[in-house]
Parts: C-alpha cells; sequence; structure tokens
C-alpha cells in the first residue's frame, strides 16, 4: 500500500523520460564489454526476438542479423589449420563478402565466427578480455580447454534467449598440445580433431574427410584447409567472398592470407583438372 | 536441424517452440490498453514568417461515434508554446497533467534563479517549444520502450532558440520530425498537400504573413471536414507570435460550399 | 538490410490513421493471449559512406517517410559525434543511421555522451578505433531488444587515413572502403562494388577468357567519390520510392568535418 501511495503521489514527470540511474550509467561510462543487456518488456521475450529477428522462419520480418557461413578447423601433427569463408548474408541479401570470420583472440588462441556475426564478436572479444584477465591473475598463458569452457558456460546462461553462435577456439599451448574445441549457441562443448561449422559444413567435410591425415605436411594441411572451403563456397549459396587461412603453432598463429574465392577456384579448376562439372568453354 | 541449410544456425523449432507470426499479427481481439479508445482526428499546423498557426477540431469520438463535441486538444505551455493532440484522449489528459506540473515546477525554479541575480531578465526564461518538444519525445520514447506508449502524435508549436518559428511532430514511437507544415492522421492525406502548395520549403516561411497563413488553415480544416468522417465543424485554433497565443477554442466553419456533393455517384442505391 | 522488400507490415486499415497502431497478439504456450504494441516503425531513406587516402565521406538523403507518407523533406540522418556542445565544434567522427529514426536518434544520443564523457576524463578525443568498437557495444548491449539501424561510423583513423566502420542492427561490424545502407541499400550497393572496388572490371586487352586481367581497386580521389555519392543517390532516387528530397553529405579530413547539402528530386 505505502508503495502504491508512494507511486501515485510523486510528480508525474519524474516517472516519465529518462530516469536518474539512466543519466549515470551514461555519465559514469560503464564497462564496455558488460554482461547487462536490455529485455523487451514483454512476457516471453526470446520468442518476441526470434518474431523481429528470424529471417529464416519469416522472411518479412524485420530485423535481419547478418547469418551464414562456413568455418572448418582440425588439428594435424604441425598445429591446427582454421579456414573460413568471408560471406555474411542478412536474408537473401549479402550484407558482406569481406568478414573476417576468424576472430584473434590473442597472438596464440582463434576463435572462428558462424551464425550471428555480432554474437560471435561480442562474445569472443568478451573471452578476449577474459583470457588476458586470466594471465595477468595465473602468470601463464590460458589453456585452450579453460578459455573454451568460459565460453560455453557463458552462452549457456543466455540459453533460450535467441544466441545463435557455432564457434571454435583453437590453440596451442604447451601442456595440451594443439587444441581443438568447438562451442555453440546451445551449450555444447566438444573437444575433437576436426570439425565444420555453417550452411557449408556438409560440403566441407566431404573434401575435409576424404583427404584427412594427422600427418600431413604443413603445405598439405593449408591446401586441404583451403581446397575444402572451396568447395563449399562452390556449392553452398550462403558462402563466399575470400577464403581466409590461419596455421596456429605452438608459437602463435600465423596467417596464410585472405584470398578471393573466383581466381582460386579458376585455377583449380584449369590447372588440376578438378570441378569437371563446371564447362570452361566460352560460348 | 533439418536438410535445408539456409536453416542451420538458425532459431531451431525444438528448442525455441514454433515461430510466432502472431507478433505481426494485424487483428484479434482487442484490449484497452494497447490502443486507442476515445480519439482526437487530425491536427495540422503551418510555420509563417512571425510564427506558426495551429488548429484541430473539438471532437472526441468513440469508434465512429460522435462521442464528446467540445474536447479542447490545444494546449498552451507557458506563454509562447502550443501543442496540438491527436490520437487518445485518455492519454493526452494524462500528458496534460504531466505537462501542468513540469510548467510548475520549472517556472518556480527559473524565477527564484532570476531573482538571486538581481535584474538579469534573461534567466526568466522558461522552456520554448524547442526544449520541449525534446522533453515530449524522451517521454514518449521512453514509454514505447516500456511497451506502454502514450497514443498520441502531438505537434509542438512555438519559437526555437534562435527566436525563429518552431513546429515539430513526435508520435507515440518517439519518432520526431520537423517541417514548414505538419499534419497528423487524415491531415498528413488531406490537408498537407494543400498547405504543402503554400510552404514548399523552409524558404518561402518568410514570404508567408499571417492572414494568409490562417487562411489556409482554416481551408485545411474546410477541407477535412468535408472528407474526414471523424471531423467536426467546430474546432479551436491557435497563432502563436512573439507577442504570445490567440487561442480561439470555439470557432465554426464558415462558407460551407456542400455543392460537390451532388455530383459524387456510386454510394448506397445510387447508382447513375 | 534490403527494406525494399522487408517493409514491415502496414496496417491494413486503408489510408489510416498514423497514430492508429494495429494491435498484435500473442499466444503464449499455456493458451493465455497477451496483447502486445509493435514497438519499431521504418522511416525510410539511405545512407553511405566512401573512404579515401586522407578524408571519409558520409551521405544520406534527408527524407522521412512512414508508410506511403513524407513525414518531412528535411530529416537529417547524418550526425556529428563528440566535439564541444551541442554544435559538435571541432568533432572528427561522423554516425549515420537509417531505419527507425526514434532508434537512431536515441543511439546518436547515447554514443554522443559516451565520446564526450570519454574527452572529460580522458582529456584526449577518443579515437574512430575506440569509438568504433564502442559503439558495437552499445548495439550489442539491446540484443534481446535491438535498435532497428542500421549504422555506418566515418573518422580518420590514427595514421590520418580515412576510417569507415560499418554495423548490422545488433552490432557486428567491420571496416570497410565503402558501404551503402538502408532502403536502397540494394541498388547502391552493386554500383560502389563496381565504381569503388572496381568488381568485375578488367583491364581491356589484358588477355582473352580466363587470361583477362582484373583491374586493381585504388583509392579514389576526393573530388570522383563526392561524383559517386551523387551519382548513386540520383539513381537511387529514380527507383526507390522513400530515397528523396535532399542529400546531406558530410566530408571528415583533417582540417574537420565539412557539411554539404544539395537537393535531389522531390517526387
Amino acid at each position: 500500500m505505502d508503495s502504491l501511495v508512494a507511486q501515485y503521489t510523486r510528480p508525474a514527470e519524474q516517472q516519465e523520460g529518462y530516469f536518474d540511474e539512466d543519466q549515470l550509467e551514461l555519465s559514469q561510462g560503464s564497462p564496455q564489454l558488460s554482461l547487462k543487456f536490455a529485455l523487451p518488456p514483454v512476457a516471453n521475450s526470446s520468442a518476441w526476438l526470434r518474431a523481429m529477428t528470424d529471417d529464416y522462419s519469416n522472411p518479412n520480418c524485420p530485423i535481419k542479423i547478418a547469418h551464414g557461413t562456413t568455418t572448418l578447423a582440425f588439428r594435424f601433427k604441425g598445429g591446427i589449420i582454421v579456414a573460413t569463408d568471408s560471406r555474411a548474408t542478412a536474408g537473401n541479401w549479402i550484407a558482406s563478402q569481406t568478414v573476417k570470420k576468424v576472430i584473434e583472440i590473442n597472438s596464440c588462441l582463434l576463435g572462428t565466427m558462424a551464425g550471428g556475426a555480432a554474437d560471435c564478436q561480442y562474445w569472443l572479444a568478451y573471452l578476449g578480455m577474459q583470457c588476458r584477465l586470466h594471465e595477468l591473475r595465473h602468470k601463464r598463458r590460458i589453456s585452450v580447454a579453460a578459455a573454451s569452457k568460459i565460453l560455453a558456460n557463458l552462452v549457456y546462461n543466455y540459453k533460450g534467449m535467441g544466441l545463435s553462435m557455432g564457434t571454435m577456439c583453437a590453440g596451442v599451448t604447451p601442456q595440451e598440445g594443439p587444441a581443438l574445441y568447438y562451442i555453440d549457441s546451445d551449450g555444447t562443448r566438444l573437444a575433437g580433431n576436426l570439425f565444420c561449422v555453417g550452411s557449408g559444413q556438409t560440403f566441407a567435410y566431404g573434401v575435409l574427410d576424404a583427404e584427412y591425415s594427422y600427418d600431413l605436411s604443413d603445405e598439405d594441411a593449408l591446401e586441404l584447409g583451403k581446397r575444402s572451403i572451396l568447395a563449399a563456397t562452390h556449392r553452398d549459396a550462403f558462402s563466399g567472398g575470400f577464403i581466409n587461412l590461419y596455421h596456429v603453432k605452438e608459437d602463435g598463429w600465423v596467417k596464410h592470407g585472405f584470398n578471393d574465392t573466383n581466381p582460386i577456384f579458376w585455377k583449380t579448376k584449369l590447372e588440376k583438372g578438378e570441378f569437371s562439372n563446371v564447362t570452361s568453354e566460352l560460348v | 536441424m533439418n536438410h535445408l541449410p539456409q536453416a542451420w544456425g538458425r532459431p531451431r523449432d525444438d528448442v525455441y517452440g514454433a515461430y510466432d507470426h502472431s507478433y505481426f499479427q494485424t487483428s484479434g481481439p482487442k484490449q484497452s490498453t494497447q490502443q486507442p479508445i476515445v480519439t482526437g482526428t487530425s491536427v495540422i499546423a503551418i510555420k509563417f514568417k512571425d510564427g506558426v498557426v495551429i488548429a484541430t477540431d473539438n471532437l472526441a469520438s468513440y469508434g465512429s461515434l460522435a462521442r464528446f463535441t467540445d474536447v479542447k486538444r490545444l494546449r498552451q505551455f507557458n506563454k509562447s508554446t502550443i501543442l496540438g493532440f491527436g490520437g487518445d484522449v485518455s492519454d493526452m489528459q494524462y500528458l496534460d497533467r504531466l505537462l501542468l506540473s513540469l510548467a510548475i515546477r520549472e517556472n518556480y525554479s527559473s524565477y527564484s534563479s532570476a531573482s538571486d541575480d538581481t535584474d538579469d531578465t534573461s534567466n526568466l526564461e522558461s522552456l520554448n517549444a524547442k526544449n520541449l518538444h525534446t522533453y515530449m519525445s524522451k517521454v514518449m520514447y521512453r514509454r514505447r520502450s516500456d511497451f506502454n506508449p502514450l497514443w498520441n502524435q502531438i505537434l509542438v508549436a512555438g519559437f526555437g532558440n534562435d527566436e525563429k518559428p518552431f513546429l515539430a511532430s513526435v508520435d507515440l514511437l518517439g519518432t520526431t520530425f520537423s517541417s514548414p507544415s505538419l499534419a497528423t492522421g487524415f491531415g498528413a492525406h488531406l490537408a498537407q498537400p494543400i498547405m504543402r502548395k503554400v510552404v514548399p520549403d523552409e524558404a518561402s516561411v518568410a514570404n508567408l504573413d499571417k492572414e494568409t497563413a490562417v487562411q489556409t488553415i482554416r481551408d485545411c480544416m474546410k477541407v477535412l471536414f468535408y472528407r474526414d468522417a471523424r471531423s467536426m465543424d467546430k474546432y479551436s485554433i491557435a497563432v502563436v507570435t512573439k507577442d504570445g497565443i490567440d487561442l480561439k477554442e470555439d470557432e465554426k466553419l464558415e462558407n460551407q460550399s456542400w455543392a460537390f456533393a451532388d455530383r459524387i455517384k456510386g454510394y448506397g442505391t445510387q447508382v447513375v | 538490410m534490403a527494406s525494399v522488400f522487408t517493409a514491415p507490415p502496414l496496417a491494413d486499415n486503408g489510408p489510416g490513421y498514423s497514430f492508429k497502431q494495429t494491435p498484435t497478439t500473442h499466444i503464449s504456450a499455456d493458451g493465455t493471449r497477451q496483447h502486445s504494441f509493435y514497438p519499431y516503425t521504418d522511416n525510410g531513406g539511405s545512407t553511405l559512406g566512401i573512404s579515401g587516402a586522407d578524408f571519409t565521406i558520409l551521405a544520406g538523403d534527408t527524407r522521412s517517410t512512414s508508410g506511403y507518407n513524407i513525414n518531412s523533406r528535411y530529416v537529417p540522418k547524418l550526425f556529428k559525434i563528440g566535439g564541444e556542445g551541442p554544435e559538435h565544434t571541432g568533432s572528427s567522427i561522423v554516425l549515420s543511421v537509417v531505419g527507425f529514426a526514434a532508434d537512431g536518434d536515441a543511439l546518436k544520443e547515447r554514443l554522443d555522451t559516451v565520446v564526450k564523457m570519454y574527452k572529460y576524463q580522458h582529456g584526449k578525443n577518443m579515437s574512430v578505433a575506440a569509438c568504433a568498437q564502442r559503439l558495437s557495444h552499445i548495439l550489442y548491449n539491446k540484443r534481446f531488444f535491438p535498435y532497428y539501424v542500421h549504422a555506418i561510423l566515418g573518422g580518420l583513423d590514427e595514421e590520418g587515413k580515412g576510417a569507415l566502420y560499418s554495423y548490422d542492427p545488433v552490432g557486428s561490424y567491420e571496416r570497410e572502403q565503402c558501404r551503402a545502407a538502408g532502403a536502397a541499400a540494394s541498388l547502391i550497393m552493386p554500383f560502389l562494388d563496381n565504381q569503388v572496388n572496381y568488381k568485375n572490371q578488367y583491364i581491356p586487352a589484358s588477355g582473352y577468357g580466363h587470361d583477362l586481367q582484373p583491374r586493381k581497386a585504388e583509392l579514389l580521389p576526393r573530388n570522383t567519390v563526392e561524383e559517386l555519392v551523387r551519382d548513386a543517390f540520383d539513381s537511387a532516387v529514380e527507383r526507390h520510392i522513400e530515397v528523396g528530397d535532399g542529400l546531406q553529405m558530410m566530408i571528415i579530413t583533417k582540417d574537420g568535418i565539412e557539411e554539404v547539402y544539395s537537393p535531389l528530386k522531390k517526387d
């Protein structure tokens, strides 16, 4: 009753417009990567969010979030190969052909991006912050297992809220050797030798599984990563653009280029005779 | 997961349940708090070289029923600002109380600060129309973000910081815009083209005198009465100038000509 | 992004009142119905940004629409961020927002406050890179109740080169050479791909068939970019109903921000 009286005896304008807390938060400059999110004031906020943003179920939804991908990573004797395409789609619109889907968490840890682009960017940046804090607290680098678990626990907290991400954490540490983990927004966390994630995953798996062996040389492994992504960009409309290639070694990762698929495709076809389903005759 | 690659990475039905289209559904049972009940129709306003003319009719409709025929939808704020309300009347009355308490607080504090600095009268300046419009837009946007909108579209007329005529709109979503002439509701379709003939751009405002502006508004009110079924021939009109506000709340449409009605064919039983 | 095909459903009750928002109904799992209010609208328009060697240009049309109505012919979509006071004196960052204008204004004010607070607290101007990341975080903080906007941020990086960042509604961002957003993005972006990044352009007589050499993209001079922007908007106005009235351009150079307004077709 008292609260009711308090609510209605206050001058009306104190309840309208910006609140003091909002002002305070703005002027103090809230932490950049925070876990405080604004929620829509409806009973079922995740269903509401989905109604606004799921362009697969409803192509007319108002807010289209960038999606679609092929990413892969595999372990071999020389470390880990990470390769991705670079296309982002919003509905049928190609929002970008130059997305950096390999996220450099720090000098020896890489994350990949599939699903919602913003989800992956934000949470992998947050993971980067946590990894740095771990280093400062414990005076040694974080293990890939621990880093991936931070991420998995984090997204599990938001399960059912509408996050969409399928990510891989790749890194080489002295205690683990080359380590590769798959984490997705359902909260799944898996260790493994070889993963492909995204709408083009099946096409990439097809090539990768056929040629993969743990004992590949560095050159062969890089070539295989590139060839698998190429196959996926060829067959999956939601993948394309550039091939982004990384090699993770014990002393950190090395970037092996961000190359346009089109010349690579024609080179592969004309010089190696692959993709014979495509005609090269000019009519 | 299904076999369609487009679906991968999107929310899955087995996790989130079926996609709910009803968030966009445009029909369904109605609930009072989420839609206007007693409504006012158009507000129209036009800037001229020394100020702004703004008008609304005095009707509050209950659906298609002309329920209240003496509702004043122009509201004065301080000495040189007028607000015109379209949309829900109860929300208008709430905003009226809100503005009253704001005016009391603002005038009290600006008066006391002015008395401190002896004879500096510039401090007496209270909220002008531009300030008030900003305040209204914050209130409206906050309420839309709380999913508890104030179901109005509001025109604010008066003067800005530069002492030039000011006219701007804010609606239930917090959308704001400003233009030499503005109209809400049906007025946006019927009155706006007439007013835009008189003031096509900001530059032409300086060439418009008060008499022409008032006459344009009166003509628009007449056109609205001819064609807007939720309108009435009794209206309020206000002229805001440097000298203050000339608010008339009991105007009657004059020189109506229904001759055009004679030529309308194709309604009801009339087939030729 | 391609709102040509994706405008939110219009209220189906005729020319309707602009305050009339059709109520929506939600049926939850237990069968109870909850009425909800649709908090977004699309105010149309288009923006674009191109960066060069020592400048960045942002541009946007000034039409504001709701449905088939034109609200106003002059509502800016470009905002200076930071600087001194309400006039943003000395600012060197520009934000452009297109989509739902009220969300755009709220976003602009948030970012502006952040950049100004940064100046007060650290005694130096925020770099574009920092501002870009901060904008991403502001957008992501509304991940579950998004700002319905496509933002483009422009400025000069620490080496004095043009910097341009583009965003999706929930904050994924990327530094790019050029970007178009809003209603006519699908009309303008292919044009920019071809004219700025020289996509699908080949060097004449450099070979035959597969030997044809692609033309290498280079940074464009300022007057070329200004012409491209004008051409892009003149073409968009011809083919998109939500674009027109006026073109607002902001050119960021080491000397500050230059603002240019030029008319577009008003039909």
